[in-house]
């Protein structure tokens, strides 16, 4: 390459636009922000069209290469255990029903209880041979791409304050979400789309709710949005009684208003980041209805992600949710947030399971496994997983002790499992360890700062560097703290 | 000036940006793209000593600068903003036309546009000082206290919910919302307003506290069982009191020293803790209001009851007499009237012969002379006897049967299923005339009811004689309960029409006792023995080291309190602190925030930060200048919005159109050398819009109104898609969901109450586009707007089309915009021309 680039370095529109040519006479459509039509208008380079115009979603570039362009985030609310599914504990079948020496009194949710053996049989899984647990049989076949942090500690054992932690880096309420930054940070290289989408569980929503995909202090433009393969966005239709012509019309006379004012105010870009998003807004009309129609999907995909499960209706309603996910990073969407549970309700509805753990996790398992499975695979089958990074978090992590009087266990922020795969990351490794019995993290402790920090080192941000001033701090997504956890990157 | 570029490096570091290219080391994106700072990138200074940083001097007013175009200048403000676009080669701006300066004046002071008939009338008023009129009117009207209530509400994070997990609703806050927008009405002196907030339970506002408690809290079944849940729980909780306090009053941001001493202020981890433990006996709670306002509420909820109950005697007089030609209404639970002829009587008895359920039960048996003397209470020296009683000491005893107390809690039962009998005997014989009885006069209860009785006298001679009983009623009908006792049937119309008369007096007292009764409670903290305060090593609650005494952080002041000192001394001590003329910071932040909410950007452009790590001022003078004016005019924040609307600075256009030599460059933004327009907030485009189509309802105060149908809660909230008169209210008295935006007016960068908003960020997004464009709301005030208008302008398109710029933008169309509107009009009638309006930049941006 005589740009002295690699050409890996780039992204899909840059290796398109590293023709001069070409750049220009597609620049206007392809990437079209404010600042560039302005700054090229300033330098005569290009005639201004105020259609082109606007749109806080360019594709910017981060710190450094990125390994990874786009995240899908698997999100199971609720603290799924570690016991029950990756974190292999030999050690606590031997002490079943004995008590936890040393251990405390008094959890999250009352009385503790005496140690309780993993409910599900484990068994080496691939190449590395990785203990997983009869609770996820697909997933469990997929270890040999998956890098493990078995060592997280979360700063709260309350799922809405830690379902913000590990959201937005803050226990507290008001904190811009992992996605928001990085959309902020990266824009996205879908124009017709969303940059973030936020995919709520057929369940209902998580703990903490639309904080985990909130702005913060950030532009609001950097919400995600949320939909599912079941609940599209709002208004994407004119509003009822209003029919085509008489919304054409609305929508000619309003262009030609606001284009005029804009002719008035040339002082002023915003009015042409309005129009603009008008004119995204009518795309967007079209192509999410588009993206939300799964019908052309092959059968065989279907059946991969257990969409034609007429047994569970559950789960086939996210293996649907799965396969969005899949479509919107195929058209280019940087971050999607994937929720598998809802709220606390007694472990019905998530993986907070206190009570009958064996009998919820059951359920929970089923509806998460196959359709997840899927889409890792199919995400490696079209190559996408080259570029897009899968994150699999859950806020923290269950006691190895039942609560008294229950067959469930409780909160536990001080050692659990999330995990890493696809681009960027080191496949089959597994990082950090908890003692014999689950409690606690004792080797390579990490914190979700160091979890996050990972996740935008993939993207190519420096999470020291990716900051924003609000009321005269200039926060990051991970405070004062942080590591890149090194050993998960590939 | 384009607010985008800050940094970029110049046109190759944006080709590079915009072609995705990704090259190692090249700078954050934070600096690639700020296009939503609009001001001087980050502050790269180091102070030596940030002690001797600005805003920690004494503010000094300076003198007004000299300036060339002195003609220029309309206000001491001017010549600061002149002197600098002087210094810097720039002249101001053209002034904006009549209209546009109204229509600007109006959506900033009120949040809502000019009606034509007020642009008309600004128009043709030709005496001097008409902009001054006009301002007064607009700073007198209720509107304005609603629009600028709202600043300050971002800044404290108000919300109607108690936010975190479980969201739920935090039914009484509103007393706290309504207290700002009444404070902003009454231009109440800002030291006053700083001080109540801290202390008002301790000096006559009581629900001014509210501002302590207005952040998200864990709620106690949230709270792990374990210790150190519930002491991280309480940390969280007194830290977002220290963090209100320090990030509204001084614009300081403290929090940071939680964990760490400040990396950039002056303010230690000692300091912080020392801050904790000025309100370390704060409670997030609910509780009942005191204070002279409250007594004075009190006092007319107590008249109100006494009319009531004379209202009601009154009332008895009104109904059907015993023995009329028709039936009287049947009995029911609440209360009966049996009205008689005068009789003279020295003894009363109920006999009861049959009940809908069970042992009968009265609440209070009264008998009343025609002097309105209730003879039958046991105040007055009554006795009472009956044939047996079912006794539960304190709720069901024969004495609750004249003891003045109605409810079941206090009431008589008889010992026999489905019958009883009482006597009552009077000191003397009296003559009575009407005889009132009831099973639960609160309402809960209609079990145990007599539906069968007989009702008798004796005179002093002791021959009892029937007065009423059940017999010329209509039947009690089991599972109905709801026969009106002050029915007007059967009544002379001149006793029907008196009755209804008060009837409807009876039912504007009771609406009128809700709204007296109903701010009692309030969500304003709960103040009690101050927790110990400790050093908490890295911010964790588990790892103490030694004590802190409270105090005010060091740099700033030599505030100390005793470590035993209580509650309300500490309270009251920072409130005389933080409002003394002479603390540097309290006057700077609060001029700062008013220059901001004129211009949408502040002299310092980060309002909740005037410390070492914020913005410098872009014209300190005239900062310091203002903090001085506002102190010296007895802290009136009115005062400020008159020098500074009233300036030729906010006067200009915000275009500058010809006021540039060729070739030059237009001045940057914060030199002020043309006006800053900006996009509507969220509440005023939707308080605009109700205002446009003439259906804002302006009832003002009290509970908030429903965006969804839920009031709190974790999620599944359903957006109200059709308002009916009380969501057409204005938008800062919605019930205020934290963190849920508002399904049309979130998207434009409403806060959703989670950390303070110093300042509104102004994105533009398509999702605004989606819900303005085709949310339900616009089609509704469309419509709205399309049907005011044709009552309004008669048949003709053209006058119509004319009419609904008037409304929506304050001026006439032109004839192109004219045209275009009438040839839509006419083929697809109004509607879509006023969607079109309300849709439009121009309306959307404050001109």
């Amino acid at each position: 390459m005589s740009h002295g680039i690699p050409l890996h370095a780039l992204s899909a529109p840059g290796r398109r636009l590293l023709d001069r040519r070409r750049f220009l006479s597609t620049a206007s459509h392809a990437l079209g922000s404010i600042a560039f039509a302005s700054l090229l208008d300033r330098q005569r380079l290009l005639a201004r069209d105020a259609a082109s115009a606007a749109s806080p979603f360019a594709p910017r570039r981060p710190h450094a290469v990125p390994r990874a362009r786009n995240v899908i985030v698997l999100f199971c609310a609720g603290a799924v255990s570690q016991l029950e599914t990756w974190d292999y504990k030999p050690a606590l079948i031997a002490q079943d029903g004995k008590p936890l020496v040393g251990g405390p009194a008094v959890t999250f949710q009352g009385p503790a209880g005496e140690l309780a053996r993993p409910q599900y049989a484990f068994r080496p899984r691939g190449q590395t041979g990785k203990w997983v647990s009869d609770l996820i049989p697909h997933l469990a076949q997929l270890t040999d791409e998956i890098a493990f942090v078995h060592s997280l500690t979360s700063k709260s054992n309350t799922h809405g304050p830690a379902e913000n932690f590990l959201s937005t880096g803050s226990v507290l309420d008001g904190f811009p979400s992992l996605g928001a930054w990085v959309t902020h940070a990266l824009g996205t290289e879908s124009q017709d789309l969303p940059a973030y989408v936020a995919i709520p569980d057929p369940r209902g929503v998580p703990q903490a709710g639309s904080n985990n995909w909130g702005p913060g202090f950030l532009p609001a433009v950097f919400q995600g949005t949320p939909m599912s393969a079941s609940a599209p966005p709002r208004n994407l239709a004119p509003p009822e009684g209003i029919g085509r012509d008489a919304d054409d019309a609305t929508r000619r006379l309003l262009r030609g208003m606001n284009e005029r004012h804009l002719a008035a105010h040339p002082d002023d870009d915003r009015l042409a980041a309005r129009i603009a998003s008008y004119e995204l807004a009518a795309r967007m009309q079209l192509s999410v209805p588009g993206i939300m129609d799964l019908s052309s999907e092959p059968a065989h995909v279907l059946r991969m992600y257990g969409v034609d499960d007429a047994q569970d209706p559950l789960k086939a309603a996210f293996a649907r949710n799965c396969i969005l996910a899949r479509r919107l990073v195929e058209r280019g969407v940087r971050f999607v947030q994937l929720f598998n549970g809802a709220y606390a309700s007694g472990g019905e509805l998530n993986w907070d399971g206190h009570n009958k753990l064996r009998e919820q996790y059951d359920r929970h398992g089923r509806i998460l496994d196959q359709p997840a499975a899927a889409l890792l695979r199919d995400l490696k089958q079209r190559g996408l997983l080259q570029d897009t990074l899968v994150v699999w978090c859950t806020e923290f992590g269950r006691m190895p002790m039942f609560q008294k009087g229950s067959q469930g266990r409780d909160h536990n922020p001080d050692g659990f499992t999330c995990w890493l795969a696809g681009a960027g990351v080191r496949p089959g490794v597994s990082h950090g360890v908890t003692d014999d019995l689950g409690r606690r993290a004792i080797h390579d402790v990490a914190t979700l700062y160091d979890f996050n920090a990972t996740i935008l080192h993939l993207l190519g941000l420096d999470h020291e560097r990716l900051t924003f001033e609000h009321n005269g701090v200039r926060r990051r997504l991970t405070n004062v703290e942080g590591e890149v956890l090194r050993p998960l990157v590939a | 000036m384009s607010t985008w570029g800050h940094g970029v490096g110049g046109l190759p570091g944006i080709l590079a940006l915009a072609a995705g290219l990704v090259l190692e080391g090249m700078p954050a994106p934070a600096q690639a793209y700020e296009p939503y700072a609009p001001y001087e990138p980050h502050a790269a200074h180091v102070t030596p000593a940030p002690s001797r940083h600005w805003s920690f001097q004494p503010i000094q007013r300076p003198p007004t600068p000299t300036v060339q175009s002195p003609a220029w200048c309309r206000s001491p403000i001017d010549a600061f903003i002149l002197a600098r676009m002087e210094r810097e080669g720039h002249a101001p701006a053209p002034r904006a036309d009549a209209t546009t300066w109204l229509r600007r004046v109006s959506l900033d002071l009120t949040g809502l546009p000019p009606t034509p008939e007020t642009v008309q009338a600004f128009l043709a008023d030709a005496a001097p000082g008409r902009e001054a009129r006009v301002v007064e009117a607009l700073l007198a009207s209720p509107a304005h206290g609603e629009r600028w209530a709202q600043h300050w509400l971002d800044v404290v994070r108000y919300a109607d919910t108690h936010g975190f997990e479980v969201n739920t609703e935090r039914p009484n806050a509103w007393p706290y919302r309504d207290y700002v927008v009444r404070a902003v009405q009454e231009d109440l002196p800002y030291d006053r307003f700083v001080r109540e907030q801290v202390c008002g339970d301790l000096i006559g506002a009581d629900a001014a506290t509210g501002f302590l408690v207005t952040a998200s809290v864990l709620l106690p079944g949230q709270i792990g069982k374990d210790e150190p849940s519930i002491r991280l729980a309480r940390q969280d909780a007194i830290d977002e009191i220290v963090v209100n306090v320090s990030q509204a009053f001084l614009g300081l941001s403290v929090g940071c020293a939680r964990c760490h001493d400040h990396k950039f202020d002056p303010i230690t981890q000692v300091d912080y803790y020392a801050m904790q433990g000025l309100v370390a006996g704060v409670e997030y709670e609910e509780r009942e209001l005191r204070g002279p306002d409250i007594d004075a509420r009190r006092a007319e909820a107590d008249a109100i009851r006494g009319r009531l109950a004379r209202l009601l005697l009154e009332r008895t007089r009104l109904v059907q007499p015993v023995n009329s030609p028709q039936p009287r209404v049947p009995v029911n639970g609440r209360l009966n009237v049996e009205r008689i002829p005068p009789t003279r009587a020295r003894q009363l008895r109920l006999t009861i012969r049959e009940t809908n359920s069970l042992e009968p039960c009265i609440d209070e048996l009264e008998a009343w002379t025609p002097d309105d003397i209730n003879v039958a209470a046991a105040t007055g020296g009554a006795t009472v006897q009956s044939d047996g009683d079912t006794v539960d000491p304190g709720r069901h005893e024969l004495r609750h049967l004249n003891d003045g107390q109605y409810g079941n809690a206090r009431s008589w039962m008889s010992a026999h299923k489905g019958r009883g009998r009482v006597v009552v005997t009077f000191p003397r014989e009296v003559t009575l005339d009407r005889i009132l009885w009831g099973r639960d006069r609160l309402g809960q209860y209609d079990d145990r009811l007599a539906t069968s009785y007989v009702v008798e006298v004796a005179d002093d001679s002791g021959t009892w004689r029937v007065v009423a009983s059940s017999d010329d009623r209509e039947r009690f009908l089991a599972g109905t309960n709801a026969s009106d006792p002050f029915a007007t049937r059967g009544l002379p119309p001149d006793e029907a029409r008196r009755a209804s008369d008060l009837a409807a007096q009876k039912a504007d007292l009771d609406r009128r006792l809700r709204a007296v009764d109903s701010g009692q409670r309030a969500f304003v903290g709960l103040f009690r023995k101050p927790d110990r305060i400790r050093l908490l090593r890295r911010g964790d609650p588990e790892q103490p080291r030694e004590d802190v005494a409270p105090a005010v952080p060091a740099v700033l002041g030599a505030l100390r309190l005793d470590r035993d000192a209580p509650d309300a001394a500490r309270r009251r001590a920072l409130a005389d602190w933080l409002a003394s003329p002479s603390n540097p910071l309290t006057a700077r932040v609060m001029a700062n925030r008013i220059w901001q909410g004129h211009f949408g950007t502040g002299l310092v452009p980060t309002p909740s930060d005037l410390g070492v790590n914020g913005v410098r001022p872009t014209h300190p003078e005239l900062l310091d200048w203002l903090a001085s004016e506002l102190v010296s005019s007895g802290w009136s924040v009115r005062h400020l919005h008159r020098l500074i609307v009233l300036s030729a600075t906010y006067a200009q256009s915000a275009t500058r159109g010809n006021a540039d030599a060729p070739g030059r460059p237009s001045p940057p933004s914060h030199l002020l050398a043309r006006f800053p327009s900006h996009r509507l907030e969220a509440e005023t485009l939707r308080d605009a819009m109700l205002h446009a189509s003439g259906r804002l309802n302006h009832e003002r105060h009290g509970p908030g109104f429903d965006l969804f149908d839920l009031r709190g809660g974790l999620s599944g909230f359903k957006p109200v898609e059709s308002f009916g008169p009380q969501g057409r209210r204005r938008m800062i008295y919605a019930h205020k969901v934290r963190r849920e935006r508002d399904a049309v007016f979130g998207a434009f960068d409403c806060p959703d109450a989670g950390q303070s908003t110093e300042r509104r960020r102004e994105s533009i997004t398509p999702i605004q586009a989606l819900n303005l464009f085709n949310g339900r709301f616009t089609s509704d005030e469309a419509h709205a707007l399309a049907a005011r208008v044709r009552g309004e302008a008669g048949p003709a398109l053209e006058s119509q089309v004319r009419r609904a710029w008037l409304l929506a933008l304050s001026r006439e169309p032109s004839p192109a915009e004219a045209a275009e509107a009438v040839a839509v009009a006419r083929e697809h009638g109004l509607q879509p021309v006023c969607r079109a309006l309300l849709n439009a930049s121009e309306f959307v941006f404050l001109p």
